[in-house]
């Protein structure tokens, strides 16, 4: 077929005072983009400090992350004392690892890896819409809009290996994007292998990163089959042999804890609940992202930027398993920040073109003369959308140093702390987090850790913080232990067995996420005996009725 | 010119190391996986007959993404051999 490509705009000459106006509108999305990153380097600075667990379980990537340090593997067998094991990929733990030796157990520098990851996914964002756009401002805009998402910014700082396996997905992205256009065969071979190792950095860093896998299988497959058998030949292979040692190396244990007790129920009102959050939240940005989408899957090549952005908002639909949330859609902001980037970048230049097929002629043909007019609305919606975006994905303390801006915004806060945040809550999975944390909480934590030092015997805490602070052994992950149970994959014998015998000084519950028959020994054999408030939860101490 | 030969004519067409998806090869994979996808959700019914409430709403949301993707497969057919 002959390609024929439509000019679709006359050369287009801005109003003067259009482009003004252009201006200025993109300086302030710049600016309240700049004030929204400046409350997250705020918000990481005062998690950083905060020496507890600040989101549910944290404590635990500090347990994995100490015993990465000491030559162990945190995948270990349940059924028996101390019960602990971890259902994490071990690749942001054995990172985290050296700070241990060089500073001992802490939080902070878990909570800094994480802030700086989701910095370095900014920056390659940024660096993807500046290199396929042109555009430096929207490259800044595309950066800061990851960062302001606000499921990016309550995940960002903490002592999780999500945000740092959307890291490598990035960067494996925007090398991948360009590797197969790379003329020199050698170039091009190092490109394609830094993608594919950038990918498996993720997909052991996190699991969820196997959609990330496949996009970039299909993405090589339809640049050329034979490319992509072969390099894909490569990943399983890898990717396999590196499982598989785990597996030997643990007795099975890496099989049974990542995987098999991953398998957990799923709520499809959750699912729903939380692509609706994610469009009231990013849909400025998404509907740009996905007229690029559309663009190149009728005008133009798939970019792997397309394929990444569809893998990623599908792979999402699995947000609604129990102990998933708002996290499964970092991947699909990222993704989308690029192609919204790319798409407002090319608007601005009216940088289209319309190879002639039937499409077209039927739908883009009869609007070519309106292309000017269409070219100049772009100076205007682009900024407009920056701007809408920034106002969906508000949140910010409405006390201290930002309250003057609070009043003046006519913000009341709407969640712990003081804090207004925009996605209010209405989604079930959605993080109840994002406040401040204050000195009251870090008071209130070193007091149950004290409580924890006083206790004879062994303590059972929900929160791993407080027995590591007070030199006992963390016994029991409980979030993994329920996920085993759920799958009829724990014998909770054992546990249930030194419960009824009380052989637990004090026992500290903040979610009760411990498999029923162990909160039913704990009812059975133990009393409340005091509550301490924290970080928006009430930890409940409880001690042996009639110790043993 | 019988299954086999086909088969073996596409393979050795799209192994070839300057060989891309064209668009209407990416079209008629979508209508392939969409199509086999839409049967195969069906053919848990009819297999497992024992099981009960019919369609539930995830197979009815995944046979609408099945048809979906085969509708996507048919627009891209007309596009040719422009590079996917």
């Amino acid at each position: 077929m002959t390609t024929r490509v439509l000019p679709q705009t006359q050369p287009v000459v801005s109003p003067r005072p259009l482009q003004l106006f252009h201006r200025v509108l993109m300086g302030g999305a710049l600016l309240v983009l700049l004030g929204y990153f400046a409350v997250y380097v705020a918000f990481a600075a005062n998690l950083i400090q905060f020496p507890f667990d600040y989101d549910q379980g944290e404590g635990f990537e500090l347990v994995d992350t100490i015993m990465f340090s000491q030559g162990q593997w945190p995948y270990q067998d349940t059924d028996t004392f101390p019960f602990y094991s971890s259902n994490y990929p071990p690749l942001f733990h054995v990172i985290a690892a050296p700070f241990v030796w060089l500073f001992g157990p802490g939080y902070w520098y878990g909570r800094l890896l994480g802030f700086l990851g989701t910095l370095i996914t900014a920056a390659a964002i940024g660096y993807a819409v500046y290199r396929e756009g042109g555009s430096r401002t929207i490259g800044v805009l595309s950066a800061l809009a990851f960062l302001a998402s606000n499921t990016v910014y309550h995940i960002g700082p903490l002592f999780r290996q999500h945000m740092t396996m959307v890291m490598f997905e990035t960067l494996a992205a925007v090398i991948l994007a360009r590797a197969c256009d790379i003329p020199d065969q050698r170039q091009r071979r190092i490109a394609l292998g830094l993608g594919l190792v950038a990918i498996l950095c993720a997909g052991y860093t996190k699991q969820l990163a196997y959609a990330t896998a496949g996009a970039a299988c299909l993405f090589l497959f339809i640049r050329g089959p034979r490319r992509a058998i072969i390099w894909t030949a490569i990943l399983g292979v890898i990717g396999g042999a590196i499982f598989l040692w785990l597996n030997i190396a643990t007795n099975g244990q890496w099989w049974l804890q990542t995987i098999s007790a991953n398998v957990n129920e799923f709520y499809a009102d959750q699912t729903i609940g939380l692509y609706r959050l994610w469009f009231s939240l990013h849909g400025f940005l998404i509907v740009p992202a996905a007229l690029l989408v559309v663009y190149e899957l009728y005008f133009s090549r798939l970019s792997f930027y397309s394929v990444w952005f569809i893998a990623a908002v599908a792979n999402a639909a699995l947000s609604g398993k129990w102990g998933a949330g708002d996290s499964y859609f970092a991947t699909s902001i990222a993704a989308m920040c690029i192609l919204s980037g790319i798409f407002a970048a090319r608007s601005i230049r009216a940088d289209w073109t319309f190879p002639d097929n039937y499409l077209t002629r039927g739908v883009i043909a009869p609007l070519r003369r309106a292309a000017p007019a269409l070219a100049m609305i772009a100076l205007i919606v682009v900024p407009l959308g920056y701007l809408g975006y920034a106002r969906a994905t508000l949140k910010m303390p409405t006390d201290g140093a930002f309250a003057p801006i609070a009043t003046v915004l006519g913000l009341t806060p709407n969640a712990d702390n003081n804090f207004y945040d925009s996605a209010g809550r209405i989604a079930g999975g959605y993080a109840d987090i994002g406040h401040f944390t204050s000195q009251a909480d870090i008071d209130a934590g070193w007091r149950i850790v004290e409580r924890v030092r006083q206790a004879p015997g062994l303590v059972l805490s929900e929160e791993a913080a407080f027995t590591i602070y007070a030199d006992r052994p963390v016994i029991t992950n409980p979030t993994q232990l329920l996920n085993l149970w759920l799958n009829n994959q724990w014998d909770s014998s054992e546990l249930v067995g030194m419960l009824e015998n009380r052989e637990f000084g004090l026992i500290v519950l903040r979610a009760q996420f411990y498999p029923t028959d162990v909160l039913i020994a704990i009812g059975q054999h133990y009393e409340q005996v005091d509550s301490i408030f924290m970080n928006g939860f009430d930890y409940l101490l409880w001690e042996p009725i009639n110790p043993a | 010119m019988n299954i086999m030969q086909s088969a073996k004519q596409l393979l050795s067409t799209i192994t070839k190391p300057d060989y891309a998806l064209t668009k209407r090869h990416l079209g008629l994979l979508l209508v392939v996986i969409g199509v086999a996808g839409f049967v195969g959700i069906l053919g848990i019914d009819v297999l497992d007959v024992g099981r009960e409430g019919g369609i539930g709403p995830a197979q009815q949301l995944a046979l609408a993404g099945c048809a979906a993707l085969a509708l996507l497969g048919l627009t891209l057919i007309p596009l040719g051999d422009t590079p996917a």
